[in-house]
């Protein structure tokens, strides 16, 4: 009887004991995965979604700004002279096809 | 003064008439940089310009900055500040010169006062007020459309549709 109350105390134990050791495992690894999400979360940068080119600039520069607004206003010229030229010959075709891109002209 | 200025804004007008808004302008000689209007500012002229470049921007945050970004910009023979004609008489952009330009400002109140006195001027300053709006519409419609359509394929699966 004592043996039996042994055997069955000690089963018990080893249960509880790889039951903790599974969750530790467990946990570590969750927190692991984690992690790496937050590290991915930081270092992706969010996708430009109206100019392209606007993600590829680094940011706190402020040559890179310039260069950054400079881009955006030759995108606002290409794409006023290609609506222009939309508005000038109105067809589905010509709305969504690039302008023949002219010289900027100062006045 | 100032009685000959080509402007899209006094083509429907007869020569008469044309002089006699002209009249009311006042020339001025703008600086590279200098601001002609601010965002939200009371449009209280007309702005018609003679010679050399305005940039019609608005505020737009880039890279944790607002910076003011190039929406349109209008030459010699062009019309800025219709807002002056408009209710509520509120500019809807920034304008700034973007090199020397020579404008001729035209004060609200007197333009709004000939334009009742004579009615038929009014009617053709109007239509060219409405003209001049319907093209930067029509403009911006196709500019946005196009716009969309990137969006669109960039995005198949709608992310963006979210904000």
């Amino acid at each position: 009887m004592t043996i039996l109350l042994a055997v069955v105390i000690i089963s018990v134990a080893e249960v509880v004991i790889l039951s903790l050791a599974f969750r530790t495992f467990e946990r570590a690894d969750e927190k692991r995965a984690r992690l790496e999400l937050e590290r991915a979360a930081q270092t992706e940068r969010p996708r430009s979604r109206f100019f392209g080119e606007a993600a590829a600039i680094p940011s706190s520069d402020g040559a890179a700004l310039e260069a950054l607004l400079a881009r955006l206003e030759r995108h606002v010229r290409l794409e006023q002279q290609a609506a222009q030229w939309f508005l000038d010959n109105p067809t589905p075709e010509t709305l969504h096809h690039r302008a023949p891109v002219r010289p900027h002209v100062t006045h | 003064m100032t009685t000959t200025v080509e402007s899209e804004l006094l083509l429907d007008l007869p020569p008469d008439a044309a002089r006699s808004v002209l009249l009311l302008g006042t020339p001025a000689t703008l600086e590279a940089g200098t601001v002609l209007f601010d965002l939200g500012g009371d449009a209280d002229r007309l702005f018609l310009i003679r010679r050399g470049r305005i940039a019609l921007t608005l505020p737009m945050k880039v890279e944790g900055r607002v910076a003011d970004v190039l929406v349109e910009e209008k030459v010699g023979g062009e019309v800025v500040g219709w807002s002056a004609i408009i209710p509520p008489h509120r500019f809807t952009l920034k304008a700034a010169a973007t090199v020397e330009t020579s404008i001729l400002a035209i004060p609200r109140e007197p333009l709004l006062s000939l334009l009742e006195a004579e009615p038929t001027l009014g009617y053709a300053l109007t239509r060219s007020v409405a003209r001049i709006m319907g093209q930067r519409l029509q403009l911006f419609q196709a500019m946005w459309l196009r716009q969309m359509q990137r969006l669109l394929e960039a995005n198949p699966a709608g992310e963006w549709s979210g904000r």
